[in-house]
């Protein structure tokens, strides 16, 4: 089975998930197997405004273990990460970062903040 | 005075009028609750909330415009299109949730370099925006290549048109294509603003429907242009 670990920015509780990559799609919005997808189909809430879809950066997620371990980037994804708050060296868009290996160990954390995000702070 | 939000950021509006462009493409108005007005940078879309069974799914539709407290979205008919389904259900009245705006497919400032816009169907909706924002003041010449299936589905003609006809730095090119619409683009684009000439300084925007925006964006990178004078959109 492999692992997917969840660390929270804004100081929620690490979340653990294990899964089978071959029982994908566990959700329907981003790429199969997509860690968005994975979250998702496991109750974890991750922000996808354009419906997992590379068209926005809302599922930025940091890498921290296991970035060998998903799918390689391709332009547009790196087009729209050009553009996300807070990018670093191992950032990726949940909806397009896939996992298939089935004894992967990955672990991510969910920024605080997005650009997308930040234009939210309408209510008030 | 009532919540203009629920929790979390989500828009409260109802559905104001709908207009029928064709046979299967739509606009729907929505005013916002307690006359709120929604900041967009043109091109921007919204989430909309579309409750299917026992969950609530997003999806992101351009913003076509806005007038005070009404919005306009555009979408067409999709087989099998379940969110935009329940959109073509929805009549005057009708609440609808969404979050947003979202996206940085967006032009915010009069091009100071000449810019192309490409655009195909309902892809016309964050372009239009884009071009009313552009001619707020002087700017540079813009050219808008807009294919459609047939005349029919050459949306916001008139209004097009008529920027046209106002702004003598806007010219406006409708393409009309049965069949693989993505290959007449590319042969298009390849023929004006890469075989054509050895300029490289433009900048491009270009919203579509699948993989046929993604090989005009390698077209125009690997002829030369800048990666970032390359936008796109792909639906």
């Amino acid at each position: 089975m492999a692992k997917l670990r969840i660390k929270f920015e804004n100081g929620d509780p690490d979340r653990l998930i294990e899964f089978n990559p071959a029982d994908a799609p566990f959700h329907h919005d981003g790429r199969p197997g997509s860690i968005l997808d994975i979250l998702l189909g496991h109750k974890i809430h991750l922000e996808h405004a354009c419906g997992g879809n590379c068209a926005c950066t809302t599922c930025h997620v940091v890498i921290k273990e296991g970035m060998s371990k998903l799918s390689e980037a391709e332009e547009s994804e790196e087009d729209m990460l050009d553009k996300a708050p807070g990018l670093t060296p191992t950032s990726r868009l949940g909806c397009q970062a896939v996992v298939t290996d089935p004894d992967a160990e990955i672990t991510v954390v969910i920024p605080r903040f997005t650009i997308n995000l930040a234009s939210e702070s309408h209510d008030g | 005075m009532a919540e203009v939000t629920s929790p979390r950021g989500i828009w409260l509006s109802v559905v104001n009028r709908i207009v029928d462009h064709n046979d299967d493409t739509r606009s729907i108005f929505l005013q916002m609750r307690e006359g709120a007005q929604l900041e967009f940078i043109p091109g921007q879309f919204i989430s909309i909330l579309i409750p299917l069974g026992d969950e609530v799914r997003r999806r992101a539709y351009s913003i076509v415009s806005r007038h005070g407290d009404i919005l306009e979205i555009c979408f067409n008919q999709v087989v099998g299109g379940r969110g935009v389904g329940w959109l073509f259900e929805r009549a005057p009245g009708d609440a609808v949730e969404f979050m947003g705006p979202f996206g940085n497919f967006t032009l915010d400032t009069p091009p100071q370099v000449e810019t192309i816009l490409i655009a195909e169907g309902t892809a016309i909706a964050p372009i239009l925006p884009m071009l009313h924002g552009a001619q707020s003041s002087a700017h540079a010449p813009v050219f808008l290549l807009y294919a459609a299936t047939d005349s029919a589905h050459v949306l916001y003609r008139s209004d097009l048109e008529a920027l046209a006809s106002r702004d003598a730095n806007f010219r406006l090119e409708t393409l009309i294509a049965e069949g693989d619409i993505y290959e007449r683009l590319h042969n298009e684009v390849n023929r004006r603003w890469v075989s054509a000439d050895g300029n490289r300084a433009r900048q491009f925007y270009i919203c579509g429907v699948g993989k046929g925006v993604v090989k005009i964006r390698d077209l125009l990178r690997g002829s030369g242009y800048q990666r970032r004078a390359v936008h796109y959109e792909q639906w």
